[in-house]
């Protein structure tokens, strides 16, 4: 069974995920190389944590999958450890400033020393390391991978991203947006990546006042979900029907159907790619059912 | 809203394979006339069933092809992205008398890979040029119009193949016009063969559009006569 699904009802946060493995990665007999973690508060008020990878796949990333899973590993005990510290924080540009040079750089370092880890553990071959040798790659590169990274620490929304993939913010009303801008140098076929040796100045970050701002629900997705969206731009309709079904069926009817949206996004229907959902849902946050305008409560659209 | 009507519903406006946007710029010049117009038909018209059922067999592509007839000025002769599978081939013709000036065919290409003009989830485009001459444009006329063509985001990634009808077509405007010095420029000795090097020639720049296809891997069989029905698998990598 390549693929998974978690999800974790807890206090005032519910967060769920869930991973399929891409027809193409089938057909070519290749793994499923995206991962997700997911920390839920135990009770309201405590830290929530989410983190997503999608390995780099191209054969000079041959431990991607690896990679996926030490970048989840390393984002989910990093930003533990400053949830403390960045709730207390009052003002956003210091907690943008904390995610940039405290937490994302730990995150890398963390992601560094645990691929140095592997790495002792499981010496590359000698064709592995003649092949990183003939592209001059540090031990780094084979396991490459993307990170997005999602906190709720106190009042603060924090998110974190390198590479390719996307976070949506959706808010109560169900309006969406894509709050980390775009990197121009992502081009579809080259990402940005945890293995490159500067990658600290590659992460991008989000930070929301959520006394100020609330936010219904914050979903990441891997590229292969992107990639299957036949709408463009994606996710307005995304949000609008994920905020209506929210509203209607509830987080856990929700969280029961991501492996399957992931499952049919990944298939030959869609991008053909790895799929990775991880949804965190603020209870009470949708409006009670009636309440939104006709506008906002478009018909939720079936998938073809 | 029940569980029976709910249970086939998905966010968002539904999904869909990635487009994969092809391009066949077909030298109409005076050259072509006859035997070898006649041949390119044919060629085309038998390369559209084998990029069907690529379609249909590989996992991430629904290909979209459009066509541009070339000589002194380049008109569309398909102009709309159309499914191989559905499409009708109308027969090209030769102009009389016309030059095989590539630089405005080009400049048409680059139009149609300006920004907004293709999906932002499409495929990396794929360019196919076949031709039996030498560029009759200008040098720096040709130099400037592949500029345009590679300027841009969609027409820098885009894949580019040619195919030379004879040996005299084989000409170095045509390995820059691909820009990859490990893809040849395939070569149609006689009109017999100009059907299955753009049959070869088509289906290698579509597999090459693949996420992470293992371009140099497939261009090194470019010239074998039998193409694989799968590329290697070799996915995204770092900027």
């Amino acid at each position: 069974m390549t693929d998974h699904q978690a999800h974790l009802p807890q206090q005032e946060w519910f967060v769920a995920g869930a991973s399929a493995i891409g027809a193409a990665h089938v057909a070519r007999g290749a793994p499923c190389q995206d991962a997700f973690g997911l920390v839920a508060p135990s009770v309201a008020g405590d830290p929530v944590v989410v983190a997503l990878a999608d390995g780099h796949g191209a054969a000079r990333h041959f431990r991607s999958e690896a990679g996926a899973e030490f970048a989840v590993e390393a984002a989910t005990r990093v930003a533990l450890r400053h949830t403390e510290r960045l709730a207390a924080m009052t003002q956003p540009a210091d907690v943008q400033a904390a995610a940039l040079a405290e937490v994302a750089a730990e995150i890398v370092q963390d992601w560094f020393q645990a691929v140095a880890r592997a790495v002792e553990k499981d010496p590359f071959s000698p064709d592995e390391l003649a092949q990183m040798a003939w592209g001059g790659d540090s031990v780094e590169i084979p396991y490459g991978a993307t990170l997005l990274t999602a906190v709720v620490a106190g009042r603060w929304l924090v998110c974190l991203q390198i590479g390719d993939g996307d976070v949506v913010v959706v808010h109560p009303d169900g309006s969406a947006l894509l709050p980390i801008p775009v990197d121009p140098s992502l081009d579809g076929v080259r990402t940005t990546s945890l293995c490159q040796p500067d990658a600290l100045e590659s992460f991008r970050e989000f930070v929301q006042d959520l006394e100020i701002q609330p936010v219904l629900a914050v979903l990441m997705v891997s590229d292969g979900y992107s990639n299957a969206q036949s709408a463009d731009p994606w996710y307005p309709a995304v949000g609008a029907d994920l905020a209506r079904l929210l509203r209607h069926e509830g987080p856990e009817w929700v969280a029961e159907r991501l492996p399957e949206w992931a499952r049919r996004c990944a298939s030959s229907e869609g991008s053909g790619d790895d799929t990775t959902m991880v949804l965190m849902v603020r209870r009470g946050a949708a409006p009670p059912v009636g309440s939104v305008s006709p506008s906002q409560a478009r018909t939720v659209t079936e998938s073809r | 809203m029940s569980d029976a009507t709910t249970s086939a519903v998905m966010p968002g406006g539904g999904i869909a394979r990635r487009p994969l946007h092809c391009f066949i710029l077909a030298d109409c010049s005076g050259s072509m006339k006859g035997e070898k117009m006649q041949a390119l038909n044919f060629a085309i018209a038998d390369m559209l069933p084998h990029l069907a059922a690529w379609e249909r067999d590989q996992e991430q592509a629904a290909v979209f092809v459009r066509v541009i007839a070339f000589a002194t000025e380049p008109t569309w002769h398909v102009a709309e992205p159309t499914s191989p599978a559905s499409l009708r081939w109308s027969p090209l013709a030769s102009v009389e008398r016309g030059l095989t000036n590539m630089a405005p065919v080009f400049e048409m290409v680059a139009e149609a890979l300006s920004p907004g003009q293709l999906e932002r989830r499409a495929l990396r485009p794929a360019v196919l040029l076949v031709t039996d001459g030498l560029p009759t444009d200008p040098p720096e006329r040709f130099d400037s119009a592949l500029e345009t063509l590679v300027s841009g985001r969609a027409g820098r990634a885009a894949l580019r193949l040619a195919v030379a009808i004879g040996r005299d077509a084989k000409s170095e405007a045509l390995t820059r016009f691909i820009g990859d010095p490990s893809v040849p420029v395939l070569v149609a000795d006689n009109t017999d063969e100009i059907a299955e090097r753009l049959v070869v020639a088509s289906l290698a720049v579509s597999r090459m559009s693949e996420v992470g296809a293992d371009k140099q891997a497939i261009a090194s069989q470019l010239l074998q006569p039998q193409v694989p029905a799968a590329a290697p698998l070799d996915l995204d990598t770092i900027v």
